[in-house]
């Protein structure tokens, strides 16, 4: 199965059903009329322009809306420190936000700018431990076979991988982007990306079965 | 981690309102004890911030209110509130400014924050860091802790 297709939080659909519940909440920013097709980076764009205009209860809207897909892209790459890379991370956001020109590009911006403040914190950790198992579960099909059990093994396996054969994984198999996505995003060419994401899958496999 | 503590959120958003006023303390009395004081707006903002006369806020606990400011500069207006328990988010036309509290150990973390509205800056955001600089922050902080002792 294509990766991108059983992986609906990806750049441009990130946690739906928070973000669809919420933006119905709104109406302040005039998102009162969404109905359930609301796309969540439609319910972002007015809190942006609201945000970058220094109205202090949209930026807290925002930030109350993005946290959680902040917190989920952190937590795989810097698993021993995630509260210090989802605040570092939205730190960097919420400084740049008035120099996004495109609210319609929020998300993906977030993202860039998470993943870059989360390997940065995660290279400050000396220490590798087991990544969230909410998040190992959807990398379950790198493994066939072991349907939906998860075991301790399978966390400590990713965990113990290299932090840029992480990155990639989680880009590739839980954002569901591209290899020229996650190129751009973490500034290596795009064989990079293919080449660092055939070991990482191969490494996790090999561990697996042995 | 979907939601950082208070004040972790109120560094977030004093980074993105470029906010000229942000300070932490770390109070020795119960949060309870301390939050107990920011809650009462009506009765304990007046004390807290030295131009703001009175500050009439609805009765109710709803977490979104619409209260009304009086201050010795006249720029008296409404405010949006939302509050709830160890966050504090007022807003009006001129000015926002957030209080945030969190457990810390047998003692409680506060943070403060204030900034002028874009559309608004300049000579406000000078009046503004003026009476609330780092003086007046203390002074909160002192201000706080006195009050809540009284409790």
């Amino acid at each position: 199965m294509d990766p991108a297709s059983r992986n609906p939080p990806g750049p441009q659909q990130p946690a739906p059903d928070a973000l669809h519940r919420r933006a119905r909440r709104r109406s302040r920013y005039g998102v009162a009329a969404m109905d359930d097709d609301v796309r969540p980076w439609d319910a972002a764009a007015p809190l942006v322009r609201a945000a970058q205009s220094g109205d202090a209860l949209a930026m807290d809207d925002l930030l109350k809306l993005v946290t959680p897909y902040v917190t989920r892209l952190c937590a795989p790459i810097a698993p021993d420190d995630t509260a210090d890379a989802v605040q570092e991370s939205l730190l960097a956001v919420f400084r740049g936000l008035r120099g996004l020109r495109d609210p319609q590009a929020f998300y993906g911006w977030v993202r860039a700018v998470t993943v870059r403040e989360a390997v940065r914190v995660a290279r400050r950790s000396a220490s590798e431990t087991p990544a969230d198992p909410e998040e190992i579960v959807r990398l379950r099909d790198l493994l066939p076979g072991i349907g939906g059990e998860l075991s301790v093994e399978v966390r400590d396996l990713l965990a113990r991988l290299p932090l840029r054969h992480r990155t990639v994984l989680v880009l590739r198999e839980l954002e569901g982007m591209d290899e020229r996505a996650t190129a751009e995003l973490i500034g290596v060419p795009e064989g990079t990306v293919k080449s660092r994401l055939s070991r990482a899958r191969s490494s996790f496999r090999k561990a697996w079965t042995r | 981690m979907n939601s950082p503590d208070p004040v972790a959120r109120l560094r977030v958003l004093a980074a993105g309102l470029r906010a000229p006023l942000y300070a932490e303390a770390r109070i020795a009395l119960p949060f309870d004890q301390v939050w107990a004081v920011i809650a009462d707006l009506e009765g304990e903002l007046p004390h807290l911030i030295s131009f703001v006369r009175e500050f009439r806020v609805p009765p109710g606990d709803s977490e979104r209110k619409a209260a009304q400011a009086v201050d010795v500069l006249g720029l008296r207006g409404p405010f949006d509130v939302r509050l709830s328990p160890g966050w504090c988010l007022m807003q009006s036309r001129l000015v926002t400014m957030g209080m945030a509290a969190a457990p810390d150990g047998t003692g409680t973390r506060l943070a403060v924050c204030g900034a002028a509205r874009p559309a608004a800056l300049g000579p406000v955001q000078r009046v503004y860091r003026s009476l609330l600089g780092r003086r007046r922050t203390r002074a909160f902080f002192r201000e706080v802790e006195r009050r809540a002792a009284l409790r």
